[in-house]
This record gives C-alpha cells, sequence and structure tokens, in this order.
C-alpha cells in the first residue's frame, strides 16, 4: 500500500515534470512559430511590390508621364529662383516703405477696434432704420444718440501705436467719432494715409525697376514651354487613366475566368464566363499618342532651347547696382549662380528627350533602384506616385543618430558613475529611477515632445546669444532634433542597463591587480574597466539603436513628418528640419491604402526594410558581445 | 626568549602584532603575530579557509576593496612603519608590496602593456624608459627569451605558466621590497609549477616573498620559513625544517603529516 502510493506519486511528479518541461518548451516554439509568421506574412505582402511597381512604372513610360517629367523637374527650379529674386524686391523695398505701411496699417486697425467696440449701438441703430417710418421717427433719435456716444467713448479710449504722430492720432479720434452710418464723414486720414503709402511704394519701385523687369522676364520665359508641356501632360494624363481602366477592367476578368474555371455547377460556369466576356476591354492603342509626342518633341526642344538663352541673359544682367540691403544682395548673387546651372539643367534634358523610347523595358533593377534610391516618396498624386526609400530612411537615421549621441554619453557615465562610485544608497534609488523612464508611454513622450519641448526648443532658438549654433532660429517646432532628444530619452534605460552590466561583468582579477600594481580607483575606472567593458557597452549602443530605429509613436508625432530628405546645406542644422521617418510612414499611412495596392505593397517593402535593419542591429550587437568576450572569472 | 624585534631588523621586517582581522561581523584572524624576514621567503601554510589569504591580503590592504573588511585590533609594520596609520599612503604601499595571485590575471592588452602597466600608472611616460624596465622585468620573471618577439601580442595568447610569470614581471617591474603570492601555481601544470618555482629561487635574494601554499613538498622545497595558520589563529611558525621535521605542536604535526584535513 506504502509502496504503491509512493510509486504512484513517483510517476504522478514524473508526469508533472515533463508536462512543465513540455509547457516551456511550447511557449518558445510558439515564440519562435509566431516571428517566422509575422517574416512570411511580410514577406508575402511585400513581395508583390516590385511587380506592381514595375508596371506602374511601365505605364508611366509607355503614357508619356516620364517624358513630361524630363522637361519638368528642371523646370519646377524656376519658381523657387523667381521666388528668390521676389524675395530679394520685396526685403529691398521694405526699408522704404514699411514706415508708411505701418501707418496706413494702423490707421485701418484702429477703425476696426472702434467698429467692433461700438458694434452693439450700431446694430440697435441699423434695425431701427430697418422700422417701418412711424416707428423709426420715433426710434431712430434715442439710437443715434447712443451710436454717437459709443462712438466718442470708444475712438477716445482706443491706444493709438505712436506711430501716428500727435496731431494725426487726434484727427483720427475726431474722425472715428463720427462714424454713423448714413451721415459718415469722409475718413480723411486714413484715405491720406493710404494715398501716402501708395505714393512711397510706387517711388520705391521706381527705384528697382532693373529687378521687377528681371522677376517678369523670369516669370514669363517658360510660357511657350509651359504651354506646349501642358498639353503634352494632358494627353499622357488621358493616356494613363485608360490605361488603368484597361488594366482594372482585365484584373476583374481574369479573376471571374479563373472563378468560372474553379465553378462545378454549369450554370453558373456560364454565368461567370459571360460576366468576364462582358468585362472584356480591349488594350489601350497608344501609337496616336506616341505620334502625338514625337510631333510635339521638336518643338519642346525648340522651346527649351529659347527658354535657356533667356535664363542665360537674364543671368548676365541681374540688377546687381540696385541693390544695397545685404540679405537681397545675397539672395541676388545665389540667384545670378543658381540661374547659369537651371539653364544647364533644362538644356540637359534635351538628349534624354530625344533618346526617350515609350516601350524601353523598365528593367527589375531600375525598379529596386527607384525604390531604395529613390529620392521621392510622393503618394495619392494626380499624376503619378512614387516610392522612393530615401527620404524616410534619411530620416529615420538622422533622427537615430541623434538620439544614440546624445543616449550614449549619458547612458554610459551614469553607468560608471552608478557603478563605480556610487554608495550602496544611492545605487538603490538611481537604477529603478532610470529604469522607471522605459515605463513612460511613448504617446505621453510625445505629447511633452509637442508641447513643450517643442516651444522650448523653438524659444531658445531665437535668443541672439544662441544665433550661432547652426539651424537657429529654427522654423519649425516639431523637428528631428526634437524627436531624437526624446528618443535618447526612451534609449537611455536599456544603454544604461546594458553598460552597467557590462561593467559588472568584468573580472574582478582586474581590479584586484589593478589595485594591487598601485592604481587610484580613477585609474582602474578608466584603464581597466572601462576598456573592459567596451565592447559590452558598443553592444549596448547598438540595442539602444536597434530601439531607437524601430521607435514609432514618438517619431510620428513629433518628427514633424515632412516626407523630403534633408536639405544638408545648413550642415549640423539639418536636425532642425522636419522628417518622416520608416516606422512613422507605416504608422501614418497603411490605415488608408487600398488592399493590396501598390501603395499598400510599398509600406511593406518599408516594414521589411525596417525588420532587417533591427535583425542586422541585433546580430551586430551579439558579434560584438562574442568577439570581445572576457574570459569567466 | 630574547626579543628579536631589536636585535635583528631583518628578521622583524614585516611584524605582524596581535592581528585580528573581520568581514563585516565576522573575524576571520584571531590575534596573529608573525614576523616575516627580509629577503626570506615565508611560507603561509594552513587548511583552506584558515585565514591565509586575508592575512596576505591585508599586508598590501588590497583587501580595502572588500566591503565591510577591516582590522578589528593588532597593527602590522612593515621597515618599522604601521601601514594601517590613516596618514599613510595606500598607492606607495601597494607599490612596495607587489602581488601575484592564484590565477593567473593579465589585463587583456599586449604582453608589454602588460609589464609596464605599473609604470604607467605612476607617470612613466619616457618610451626607452619603459622599453628597458619591461626588459629587465621579463628577465627577471625568465620571460624575455620567450616573448621578446611578441611583445605587442595579446598577453592572453601566452600558456598559463606564462601568463603567471607575466603577472610576475607586472609585479616586480615596480621594483617592491616585498612580493605577495597567494598560491602562484595552484592553476598550473606540474612544469609550468617547476619553473614557477624556480623563478622563485632565483629572485629570492632580492624580494622578501610571503607565499601561501596549499601544496607542503612546494613550502618544503622553496621557503625559509613557514608558518601555519589554523582556523585564523597563527599555531606556528618557524623555520621550514624545524615545522616540517620538528613541529612543536601537535596541530602543526598532525597537518604537516596529513592527518588533519
Ligand atoms: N570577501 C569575503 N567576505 C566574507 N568572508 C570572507 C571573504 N573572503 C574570505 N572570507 C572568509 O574568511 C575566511 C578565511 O578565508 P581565506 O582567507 O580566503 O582562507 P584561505 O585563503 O586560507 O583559504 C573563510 O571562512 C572565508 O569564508
Ligand atoms: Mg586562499
Amino acid at each position: 500500500m506504502l509502496t504503491r502510493r509512493v510509486r504512484g506519486s513517483w510517476r504522478g511528479s514524473a508526469l508533472t515534470q515533463r508536462l512543465i518541461r513540455s509547457g516551456f518548451a511550447g511557449s518558445a516554439s510558439v515564440t519562435i512559430i509566431v516571428l517566422a509568421l509575422i517574416m512570411l506574412f511580410l514577406l508575402r505582402e511585400g513581395a508583390g511590390f516590385l511587380g506592381t511597381y514595375r508596371r506602374e512604372l511601365e505605364t508611366y513610360r509607355r503614357c508619356g508621364l516620364e517624358f513630361c517629367d524630363l522637361v519638368d523637374r528642371p523646370l519646377a527650379q524656376q519658381e523657387d529662383l523667381a521666388g528668390s529674386l521676389r524675395r530679394a524686391l520685396s526685403s529691398s523695398l521694405e526699408p522704404l516703405i514699411g514706415q508708411a505701411r505701418a501707418r496706413r496699417d494702423e490707421a485701418l486697425r484702429l477703425k476696426r477696434e472702434v467698429d467692433q467696440l461700438t458694434q452693439t449701438q450700431r446694430e440697435v441703430f441699423e434695425q431701427a432704420q430697418a422700422l417701418p417710418a412711424a416707428q423709426a421717427a420715433a426710434a431712430l433719435p434715442e439710437a443715434t444718440k447712443a451710436l454717437s456716444a459709443a462712438l466718442k467713448a470708444a475712438s477716445a479710449a482706443v491706444v493709438i501705436a505712436p506711430i501716428l504722430s500727435a496731431k494725426q492720432a487726434t484727427d483720427l479720434r475726431l474722425q472715428l467719432s463720427t462714424q454713423i452710418p448714413g451721415k459718415e464723414q469722409p475718413l480723411a486720414l486714413i484715405n491720406q494715409l493710404q494715398q501716402e503709402f501708395l505714393r512711397v511704394d510706387k517711388e520705391a519701385k521706381a527705384r528697382f525697376e532693373g529687378l521687377q523687369e528681371a522677376i517678369e522676364t523670369l516669370e514669363e520665359a517658360p510660357e511657350d514651354l509651359r504651354e506646349t508641356l501642358s498639353e503634352l501632360k494632358e494627353l499622357a494624363l488621358a493616356a494613363k487613366e485608360q490605361a488603368t481602366l484597361h488594366h482594372t477592367l482585365e484584373e476583374g476578368r481574369q479573376k471571374l475566368l479563373n472563378a468560372a474555371q474553379n465553378a462545378r455547377d454549369p450554370k453558373e460556369k456560364a454565368a461567370l464566363l459571360k460576366e468576364a466576356e462582358a468585362s472584356h476591354s480591349e488594350p489601350p492603342d497608344e501609337s496616336a499618342l506616341q505620334a502625338q509626342i514625337a510631333e510635339l518633341r521638336e518643338p519642346l526642344v525648340l522651346h527649351i532651347g529659347a527658354y535657356s538663352a533667356k535664363v542665360d541673359q537674364l543671368a548676365l544682367h541681374l540688377p546687381e547696382a540696385e541693390i544695397q540691403l545685404p540679405e537681397a544682395m545675397e539672395l541676388l548673387q545665389k540667384t545670378a549662380q543658381a540661374l547659369p546651372r537651371h539653364a544647364a539643367a533644362m538644356r540637359a534634358s534635351v538628349p534624354e528627350l530625344r533618346q526617350w523610347k515609350a516601350d524601353a523595358p523598365v528593367h527589375l533593377r531600375s525598379v529596386l533602384g527607384a525604390f531604395f534610391f529613390g529620392t521621392q516618396w510622393l503618394t495619392n498624386s494626380s499624376w503619378q506616385d512614387f516610392f522612393g526609400f530615401l527620404p524616410l530612411l534619411s530620416g529615420s537615421l538622422i533622427i537615430a543618430l541623434i538620439a544614440i549621441a546624445m543616449a550614449t554619453p549619458l547612458s554610459v557615465a551614469a553607468a560608471i558613475y552608478c557603478n563605480q562610485f556610487a554608495s550602496p544608497r544611492e545605487r538603490e534609488w538611481i537604477k529603478p529611477v532610470i529604469e522607471f523612464i522605459q515605463a513612460i508611454p511613448s504617446v505621453v513622450l510625445g505629447f511633452i515632445g509637442i508641447s513643450l519641448l517643442g516651444d522650448l526648443l523653438k524659444d531658445l532658438s531665437q535668443l541672439p546669444m544662441l544665433s550661432w549654433i547652426p539651424g537657429f532660429p529654427i522654423a519649425e517646432r516639431l523637428n528631428m532634433f526634437n524627436a531624437g532628444c526624446l528618443l535618447a530619452l526612451m534609449a537611455i534605460p536599456t544603454m544604461f542597463s546594458l553598460a552597467e552590466d557590462a561593467l559588472n561583468n568584468v573580472p574582478q582579477a582586474y581590479i584586484d591587480a589593478s589595485e594591487a600594481l598601485g592604481a587610484t580607483q580613477l585609474q582602474t575606472i578608466f584603464r581597466v574597466i572601462v576598456p573592459a567593458a567596451l565592447s559590452g557597452m558598443g553592444a549596448a549602443v547598438l540595442l539602444g539603436l536597434g530601439r531607437v530605429i524601430g521607435e514609432t509613436m514618438v517619431v510620428l508625432l513629433v518628427a514633424g513628418n515632412r516626407i523630403a530628405i534633408p536639405d544638408f546645406s545648413d550642415s549640423v542644422g539639418v536636425v532642425f528640419q522636419p522628417a518622416h521617418t520608416l516606422t512613422g510612414i507605416i504608422a501614418q499611412e497603411l490605415g488608408e491604402v487600398s488592399r493590396g495596392s501598390a501603395h499598400w505593397q510599398a509600406l511593406f517593402m518599408v516594414g521589411i526594410v525596417l525588420f532587417a535593419i533591427s535583425l542586422a542591429v541585433n546580430a551586430m550587437a551579439r558579434a560584438m558581445v562574442r568577439r570581445f568576450e572576457l574570459p569567466k572569472s | 626568549m630574547p626579543d628579536s624585534r631589536s636585535t635583528d631588523p631583518d628578521a622583524d621586517f614585516i611584524s605582524v602584532r596581535d592581528f585580528s582581522y573581520a568581514y563585516g561581523s565576522t573575524q576571520v584572524l584571531h590575534g596573529i603575530n608573525l614576523s616575516i624576514h627580509r629577503r626570506r621567503i615565508t611560507a603561509l601554510i594552513g587548511p583552506s579557509g584558515c585565514g591565509k589569504s586575508t592575512l596576505l591580503r591585508a599586508i598590501n590592504r588590497i583587501n580595502d576593496l572588500v566591503e565591510g573588511a577591516a582590522p578589528v585590533s593588532g597593527s602590522i609594520h612593515i621597515d618599522g612603519v604601521n601601514i594601517y596609520d590613516p596618514a599613510v599612503d595606500v598607492i606607495a604601499l601597494r607599490r612596495n608590496v607587489g602581488m601575484v595571485f592564484q590565477k593567473y590575471n593579465p589585463f587583456p592588452r599586449s604582453i608589454y602593456e602588460n609589464t609596464v602597466y605599473g609604470l604607467r600608472l605612476a607617470g612613466i611616460t619616457d618610451r626607452a624608459q619603459l622599453d628597458e624596465a619591461a626588459e629587465q622585468s621579463l628577465r627577471l620573471a625568465a620571460l624575455w627569451d620567450e616573448v621578446k618577439d611578441r611583445l605587442d601580442e595579446m598577453a592572453t595568447s601566452l600558456s598559463g605558466g606564462q601568463q603567471q610569470r607575466l603577472c610576475i614581471a607586472r609585479a616586480v617591474a615596480l621594483r617592491p621590497r616585498v612580493l605577495l603570492m597567494d598560491e602562484p601555481c595552484a592553476a598550473l601544470d606540474p612544469i609550468a609549477t617547476a619553473r614557477i618555482e624556480d623563478l622563485i629561487a632565483q629572485l629570492r635574494d632580492r624580494f622578501s616573498f610571503v607565499i601561501v601554499t596549499h601544496n607542503m613538498e612546494q613550502a618544503k622545497r622553496l621557503s625559509d620559513r613557514t608558518a601555519f595558520l589554523y582556523r585564523g589563529k597563527l599555531i606556528e611558525e618557524g623555520d621550514t625544517l624545524d615545522i616540517f621535521g620538528n613541529p612543536a605542536q601537535p596541530l602543526t604535526e598532525q597537518y604537516v603529516t596529513g592527518r588533519l584535513v
């Protein structure tokens, strides 16, 4: 009896053990299987992208949109150039006309203010006026009196900026106080100020006649070119529309045919086949389009030649003598340098136009290139969607670098302090506090970035004493630097813990040996402990990088979401520009695109690349630790 | 018994008096009295856990690093200086009292850098001076011929015995007066052990050695004097020949004949 019970319980415990064991094994394999499934799913959804995008690019070429872009792309610069000339003009005009305009604006502002202050009385007065004559006679005098009193009070009360002289102020008050509808006195002063402004403006503009002419020349120069181009563009768009329609119909027909093949019931099969037949569409004939393109090619080339010649001419005759203001001068000089480059770029499009062929095949290589090295991520465009990866990658990388550059010294220093200098009691609270940062939900951090850090940065950047910092004053509250700061905060706990572990793993034997040779604590730390922990700290940095690249919420909220490759002309100041990221774009756009479209697939491609980057970073961190593993103590 | 301290300063080079030591609240050394002679080899023997390492590590105060570890009473004088005096510069003390550990522990750097580590700590940067010191120390440690062509290789690429000799070279580079060795051969094979023993024998008239060892034969072969510790107390000290051949205490006799565990 006793033995049996013992044996029974022994068996039971073996069974439990086996169950527990398989439970653990099960969880491990579930994790692995889920990971594999995720990879598979990502790949399946993303894999179609190359095909779809290739088809879209083929349509883009076949329908002549690419042809138009050959001209349109370089031509886009014309507007920027005209814009900088306009800015040069307006900044030159400003010192001449600013005063007059400010006086006029002040007077107009005062009029508005008085109008506002007396609005109630005015309404009462207008109601009284609208009454039948008999009643009006009774109510009107009362209302008039009230309005006139209100006007007097208001025009006396408004504060007039010192930009208007004392006399002007008195006149204005007087004139404003008599504005009873129907019996208005002319607002002589306001009129006078307006006239004055117009006169000054005209005079000023006359002084910059040359510049104004230059602007007009540049704005009018491409008119013929644009006209031909927009004719072409219309043709191209129409062709594209047809091609898309045909593709959609064809796709539907294929689906129906497939269904028909699988259908068992002959009746159903016949119905499906009939339906498929109905949606049959002929592939659009693009030979007419191509003939038109061929026909317009030479006129286009002629226009380009004429336009570039005008631009070159303009570059030589920019009226530099008129300009005195240094900032306007700078703008003008920059434009003068950019104009010949622009003309050259326009001319460079000519051979491309001539070589362009509508039926040249789009190689897979160039599809890959268009994705991985594409500089445009342009979606929902009425012209053509582009899925270029570089703007997103550059945003993600710059933000990650900012974050790592800030988090590394902080977390390493904190780890060294905590591990080597802190008393046990300090350690007791430093570690939990740093690790607590991890508990802050990233959306809350994003909130802080929007409401606090953004304003703080912007205000700081406006301080004159900080204007030496590249990129200051900053234009956007939400920018890569802001996001980088918050991500640094998010990366610090991970990096701190790992760096601390690395320091802890330095064998005591090294420390003993160093101290026994007469090292001070600092010497031991910086000659033995830190060097020995360096690989572990490198791994900590890499894992922090992985965390930062994969983070979504903060960048979505704080990075500013401008899809463009940042402008590096400002050197380090580039960090204060807004950007979009690999993670942010997925979060933002995946919900809005239709399943299976090129855009949808492109987002999955971005996901795959993100996944690959994370894997690579993790593998590198592991390799780093393994490569420099310390002997076990 | 005449007071040896006054008559022969060499015989009382390191003088441990009524020395007690504790880790936190656990006292592990009780009233140790021991004289260590200048330029002699003193062996500390005793069963595991009796406090040999603790005593050794008290002599260069490396145990200061251990939290809660401190002497309870008594003193240790080296050449007449109380090393636990608050005025004593611990860094200078450790430069004068070198230490070699049970498990060889060169730094993960080149052989050369290991050798000159202590000199660099002391602020010596002159390359020629460092080169010369490195060569001399490696020669003293009988390692020069084996490594002179590979000074820039990692120290960890050496064999265990070579690494331990490198640790000895690293210690002697500072020209200490005392070398403390805590079971220096415990991690080595017999051949490497023999080489280390030869080395110690060669250096015996340059340094004062205190060697902790488990190996009775080694103590007999190497040491001039032997001290036997048991449960934190010094049972007996004297000439090695006396301790092994003619011990005064029955406990010592039991231990050296292997009947005490
Ligand atoms: N760092 C320490 N903290 C607490 N107790 C220690 C520490 N090191 C050694 N001890 C204790 O002190 C006693 C003596 O140890 P040790 O000097 O290492 O002996 P031995 O070297 O003779 O084997 C042992 O009981 C050991 O458990
Ligand atoms: Mg020991």
